[in-house]
């Protein structure tokens, strides 16, 4: 077992030994640092690390700069789960055959990729790595865009969202098809974790991460990651859009335990209509004219629809 | 009257593929050629096309070959370490004929190498980008203007020849951004050049029952034609084979229908393979292709203004190579040649292969740079 940081309070928290540091070159008000952050902070074991090429592999790691206090691969776009799956196989044989030179020391090893390395191009890799099971975490970084290459859709793209291959305009609503649920894909594996968080619920993230790094064998982890290029939004409403996605219930957080029994894991006081979550950003700024407004509503049908699925999911504890 | 637009070369490459009769992208986001897709998916749903953004770059190729297959012209674009993912459907393309073009924006390499900067590296790998034997064609666009009409040229190769046809850019032609003269639609329209069909009774239909040097002839889906398409080796009808004797004239055919084609007919078309400026006094030449071979066109006229007498050699068709025209330049110059590229020497080498010679200059950058006129100047000053 590792060991695992005691975080009482944010102070705490947010004060507490980096490995991951500020100066990086992302967006102003982008979540990924905040989540990679959020991650790392809540364990005190080695890590080995690997970015998938995206925002975050650009922006952290900038010669003669590492904003990287830890092990960290970039590989390739589609392959930095299998990289660090090489590692962790190796580093259990050496384990194995009593060859670590340090073998109390417990290391973690952790692969972060974007939506477009993970629903879509590393999609087998990541789900070899669940069928497999190796003793690792994939993080998802999930802002619902190639963020990098200049904002196309990808297949965690939302319905009604203008991206640069959906554009929206006279003719079309912009993306068309609807977000793909991996969480639910990669519990398939029967994987002993997999969940979805979210940086304004720090809380519950870090004992998300927490578990998932206790336990053996593969945990998946959807994050959501705000993007305040693409999403189009002011970089200081971050947490704001955050709060928005979790408390409409846009993006609910849960944890799927072996596979099968699922646990809510927030529930809003308050739930949010759709509405105020899609107004508050620029992409889908065309769904509120009289031809598309039909969308919105289809789109709170959606998400009392998927609430209501987890719930009885919930209830159904098997 | 020709047409003035201002664009970049990647969106110019999207429109060529659009007038010269294109109806299906399928692709994947990569930097720098992403703006080829861009325009792609907003200019092909206007003409009735198609557009598809696919899961990764081994799907982009797969469903753009798949549309090609059943009869429309179809393209993909991506950049170096794209075209190495797509290398195993490539090989498809070549032993199956199916007609593609590929449009590789080129930045630096390996791997994932230098996204945003511009580089000339993936000469070699359009020669050879997949395994087993094949011939490949391969055009490079020098121009905003050649964006578009090498393009538009390359899929007419694409259907002459049914074979996948590299549209080589590279990050700085391909982010460019200017004025371009373009030919006439109707110019361009009365030169498409579409794939052969076989009209006859579809129980006579062998799609690769035709003899040396030629292409298959594949009919489109969906009109009574049986098809059997294969990545292995195949008889007349498609159907798989292991026989020695067939297997033989297929490869023979491959290669023979582009290399041996090219060379007797002294290339695949009517069109230039090569520019020549200031060649007819010249006295030293400079070898460039690609973006570089627009700072070449400065050094030559900053050389003269100097008193040198410099000419600029500008491949367009880099394979095959217009070897007869650089075996001239050859025995013509002397050593009195530099090649310039931005790699470490990957044309040079076929320079070398064809003059049979390695005493000629080469000035050669693979940092993600161009090369100014006034390297070029001083290297050529060294020559003299």
């Amino acid at each position: 077992m590792g060991e695992m940081k005691k975080i009482k309070n944010l102070k705490e928290f947010s004060t507490s030994a980096d490995r991951f540091e500020g100066a990086n070159l992302l967006c102003p008000g982008c979540a990924h640092s905040i989540i990679v952050r959020e991650i790392l902070n809540a364990t005190n074991d080695d890590l080995v690390l690997s970015a998938s090429t995206g925002c975050l592999e650009v922006c952290t790691a900038v010669y003669p700069y590492t904003s990287w206090d830890a092990s960290w691969i970039h590989i390739g776009f589609e392959n930095g789960s299998t990289a660090v799956a090489g590692a962790e196989a190796m580093h259990k044989a050496l384990k194995r055959k009593g060859r670590l030179k340090q073998p109390d020391r417990d290391v973690k090893f952790v692969s972060f990729a974007g939506d477009g390395a993970s629903y879509d191009i590393g999609f087998q890799w990541i789900s070899g790595c669940m069928e497999r099971g190796h003793n690792m975490m994939h993080v998802v970084l999930d802002n619902e865009v190639y963020a990098n290459t200049g904002g196309q859709r990808s297949s965690s793209t939302p319905i009604g969202a203008s991206a640069t291959t959906s554009p929206a305009g006279r003719v079309s609503y912009g993306e068309k098809k609807n977000k793909k649920d991996m969480v639910a894909i990669m519990a398939a594996h029967g994987i002993p974790y997999s969940a979805q968080v979210a940086p304004n619920k720090w809380k519950d993230m870090v004992k998300k991460i927490q578990h998932g790094l206790s336990v053996d064998g593969p945990v998946f982890i959807n994050a959501m990651s705000p993007c305040t290029t693409e999403w189009k939004f002011d970089p200081k409403d971050t947490m704001m859009i955050s709060d928005l996605a979790t408390d409409s219930l846009v993006f609910p957080l849960y944890e799927i335990i072996d596979g099968h029994k699922l646990n809510i894991t927030y529930r809003p006081k308050n739930i949010v209509p759709v509405e105020e979550y899609l107004a508050a950003q620029g992409r889908f700024k065309h769904l509120f004219k009289d031809e598309y407004k039909h969308l919105i509503k289809e789109w709170q049908e959606r998400v009392d629809k998927n609430w209501e699925m987890l719930q009885r999911r919930e209830e159904a504890g098997v | 009257m020709a047409r003035e637009v201002i664009s970049t070369g990647n969106e110019l490459a999207a429109r060529a593929a659009v007038d010269a009769g294109a109806r299906f992208f399928g692709g994947y986001p990569i930097t720098p050629s992403s703006e080829v897709m861009h325009e792609a998916s907003d200019l092909l749903p206007k003409v009735g096309g198609k557009f598809i953004q696919m899961e990764d770059e081994i799907g982009g190729i797969s469903v753009a070959l798949g549309a090609s297959m059943s009869g429309v012209k179809s393209f993909t674009a991506t950049s170096g370490p794209g075209i190495s993912l797509k290398a195993e459907q490539i090989g498809l393309g070549f032993i199956a004929e199916i007609p593609l073009v590929i449009v590789n924006v080129m930045r630096g390499g390996p791997s994932t190498g230098l996204p945003t900067r511009v580089s000339q590296a993936d000469i070699g790998q359009a020669k050879y980008p997949t395994h087993g034997d094949f011939a490949s064609i391969t055009l490079c666009a020098g121009s905003l203007t050649e964006c578009y009409t090498q393009t538009v040229r390359a899929f007419n190769l694409a259907e002459k020849y049914m074979t996948p046809v590299f549209m080589l850019l590279d990050e700085t032609i391909g982010h460019m951004h200017g004025k371009a003269v373009l030919p006439d639609l109707e110019e361009v329209e009365a030169n498409i050049v579409n794939r052969k069909r076989f009209d006859g009774d579809p129980k006579d239909y062998r799609p690769y029952d035709v003899p040396m040097d030629t292409p298959a002839v594949l009919n489109p889906m969906f009109e009574g034609y049986r098809y059997h398409i294969t990545g292995l080796h195949h008889g007349p009808t498609g159907f798989p084979t292991e026989d020695a004797e067939q297997c033989e004239f297929n490869i023979e055919r491959l290669v023979g229908k582009i290399n041996r084609v090219a060379e007797q007919n002294d290339g695949l078309d009517d069109l230039p393979d090569y520019e020549e400026v200031l060649m007819d006094d010249a006295e030293v030449c400079i070898i460039a292709y690609g973006s570089i071979a627009l700072g070449a066109f400065e050094a030559v006229h900053k050389l003269r203004a100097e008193g040198i007498k410099a000419g600029l050699f500008r491949p367009i068709m880099l394979w095959p190579s217009p070897a007869k025209k650089i075996k001239e330049i050859g025995e013509r110059f002397g050593d009195k040649i530099m090649v310039t590229e931005l790699n470490m020497g990957q044309y040079s080498e076929e320079i070398e292969r064809i003059i049979k010679r390695n005493d000629f200059t080469r000035l050669l950058k693979a940092n993600g740079r161009p090369i100014a006129p006034a390297e070029m100047v001083a290297k050529v000053k060294e020559m003299m």
